[in-house]
């Protein structure tokens, strides 16, 4: 029996944006964790061969967005279309040569970003209209009341196997991998309801110390002790399940992109390491 | 034996700013943060003449989220505030050019981050009293690119040839600088600066987690001690690096916001462990620098 929401409850509402143009800093470089100017792709635009499952480490690449990034350029709109939209919330191509397209939300950075089929990508233009019928604002878990949903579909909550364990006292959710706390970084400075937060992955031998170097977009991930729910912060035997949305970063500080999904202060979410555990799979995107 | 810098070599400039006012979101008007335990509140934040708080008092208890001791300056041009932010250094020396406190002198005590990159300076309480928002206040610069020359691996930010002398670092003898600090903060309580600049800004020590606050000793710093960071490079932004060190001067007090508390100016760092932190009790910049209230 899936886990008891208040999906029946919830507003679905549309917001837009458009397919954003990369841009690139003046003098275009971006230092590396030895002090090395890069220029390198990755953020905003369409990305035509990274996609949710693929790694999110190894591209010769910075951030990068899997699938479509697009954003929407009046401000209040913009933060519309951050804070109601939802992972796995359906997305329409409301102009150009791909109009009438289907795509599905898997993310959000500093743009949200929308993985369509190969065949759709040639066909989408910087500036096409994509519409997003957002779900999932308000979710809560009817019998887990203090545990904080952000951003999760009824669809994705639906998709994933979540076991209520331990007489109904906590839940068990389906991740790839455990994040140590103190690897957590950039974006501890902005609300947990506002885009992701990085993994810290300059220790590369860290990373493949504790094979969080295989990580893979999309995959669900457990943060041990991190207490996500007004803000991103340190808290023993707080909980936090993330979802990975971006590649991985030349810069200190910085890493694959963390947002969380769920998050209590309190032990009651356990978790159970499965390979399986990743949207691409889950939402049956590839 | 004094530690050898390249000092001579170093230029000292102008960088301006005007005493900043405290600053809100606009409509609709909803004045609140959320405390990590979701609660609205509405305190004094960064920003303005602070006249009750100064460097050498506690860094916590004070009814406000990262006060900035003393007065705090930015100026309206971003670029040129990035000059201010990155130019002036801990331990500059500060004048101020117009209004009532003309040709009164401060000194540079830390640098607040994102959301509003001040600079903070310590002025004698009787000075604040004469001083007015949009006082301008010109600090003379001095420090930035700094070496320690028998200590290259060594990366100095912020910090004044007078701050480095003050410290009192020495040679170990196994190579390292020894640096007095009064308190090493883990990696798991680093927080919101994390993966920003470390030429500017600050870098916040969690205080949500009151039990590992006091485990590390770090629930009775005081605004104006010099901390250590463990396994954290400031060398390009701050990030995670075992075995790497920053060092700093808690420049901003606590917050009640997650991924928040005191805030650090970060005035060194060594990526290969070049540092070894010694702890020292009462190592302070009040002290250091002789500020008086």
């Amino acid at each position: 029996m899936p886990i008891a929401t208040n999906e029946q409850h919830l507003v679905e509402m549309a917001v837009v944006g458009n397919i954003s143009q990369p841009t690139l800093r003046h003098g275009g470089y971006t230092i590396n964790d030895v002090g090395v100017g890069r220029v390198l792709p990755g953020m905003s635009g369409v990305v035509y061969n990274a996609r949710v499952g693929d790694p999110a480490f190894g591209w010769s690449g910075d951030h990068v967005e899997p699938g479509v990034s697009i954003a929407n350029p009046e401000n209040s709109a913009e933060y519309a279309l951050h804070y109601l939209t939802c992972i796995g919330n359906r997305a329409i191509v409301t102009s150009g040569l791909a109009k009438g397209a289907e795509g599905i939300v898997t993310g959000e950075h500093a743009r949200l970003l929308v993985d369509f089929a190969p065949d759709v990508l040639d066909l989408l233009c910087v500036g096409d209209s994509i519409q997003i019928i957002s779900h999932g604002r308000g979710l809560v878990f009817t019998d887990f009341p203090q545990i904080e949903l952000k951003k999760c579909s009824p669809k994705l909550i639906n998709s994933i196997p979540i076991e209520v364990i331990d007489n109904g006292k906590k839940i068990r959710v389906p991740v790839t991998m455990a994040l140590p706390p103190r690897i957590m970084g950039s974006g501890a400075e902005l609300n947990s309801e506002y885009v992701d937060q990085d993994l810290m992955s300059g220790d590369r031998k860290l990373m493949a110390e504790l094979g969080i170097d295989q990580m893979r977009l999309g995959d669900l991930v457990v943060i041990p002790d991190a207490d996500h729910r007004w803000g991103r912060g340190y808290r023993k035997g707080a909980v936090t399940i993330a979802l990975c949305i971006h590649g991985d970063s030349v810069m200190t500080g910085h890493g694959p992109g963390i947002l969380a999904l769920m998050s209590a202060d309190e032990p009651c979410i356990e978790w159970v390491i499965t390979p399986e555990a990743n949207i691409a799979h889950y939402l049956n995107i590839r | 034996m004094n530690i050898r810098t390249n000092k001579d070599k170093l230029i000292a400039v102008s960088v301006m700013g005007q005493i900043a006012s405290p600053g809100f979101p606009g409509l609709p008007a909803v004045p609140y943060q959320l405390t990590s335990e979701g609660v609205p509140f509405l305190w004094p934040t960064f920003g303005g003449i602070v006249y009750n708080v100064s460097v050498g008092d506690s860094a916590y208890g004070w009814l406000a989220d990262c006060i900035h001791p003393g007065v705090s300056i930015k100026l309206s041009d971003e670029n040129g505030n990035r000059g201010l932010n990155i130019l002036a250094c801990v331990g500059n020396t500060a004048i101020v050019m117009t209004g009532e406190a003309k040709g009164t002198r401060g000194v540079v005590t830390g640098k607040s981050g994102r959301f509003s990159e001040h600079v903070i300076i310590h002025f004698e309480k009787p000075i604040r009293e004469k001083m007015a928002i949009g006082d301008k206040i010109v600090v003379k610069s001095f420090g930035v690119g700094i070496d320690l020359l028998d200590h290259m691996d060594v990366k100095i930010k912020s910090c004044s040839p007078e701050l480095i002398e003050g410290l009192e670092v020495t040679t170990a003898p196994d190579g390292k600088l020894n640096v007095p600090v009064v308190r090493v903060v883990p990696s798991h309580l680093v927080g919101a600066g994390a993966g920003l600049t470390s030429e500017g800004g600050s870098l916040h020590i969690q205080s949500t987690d009151k039990a590992a606050l006091a485990e590390s000793g770090l629930d009775t710093l005081k605004l104006g001690d010099v901390v250590a960071i463990e396994d954290t490079d400031s060398s390009w932004n701050h990030g995670y690096l075992r075995g790497a060190v920053a060092i700093g001067v808690v420049g901003q007090g606590d917050s009640p916001r997650s991924g928040y508390g005191p805030g650090v100016t970060v005035i060194m760092t060594s990526a290969s462990g070049g540092i070894n932190p010694v702890l020292t009790e009462g190592v302070n910049i009040k002290d250091i620098f002789g500020l008086k209230n």
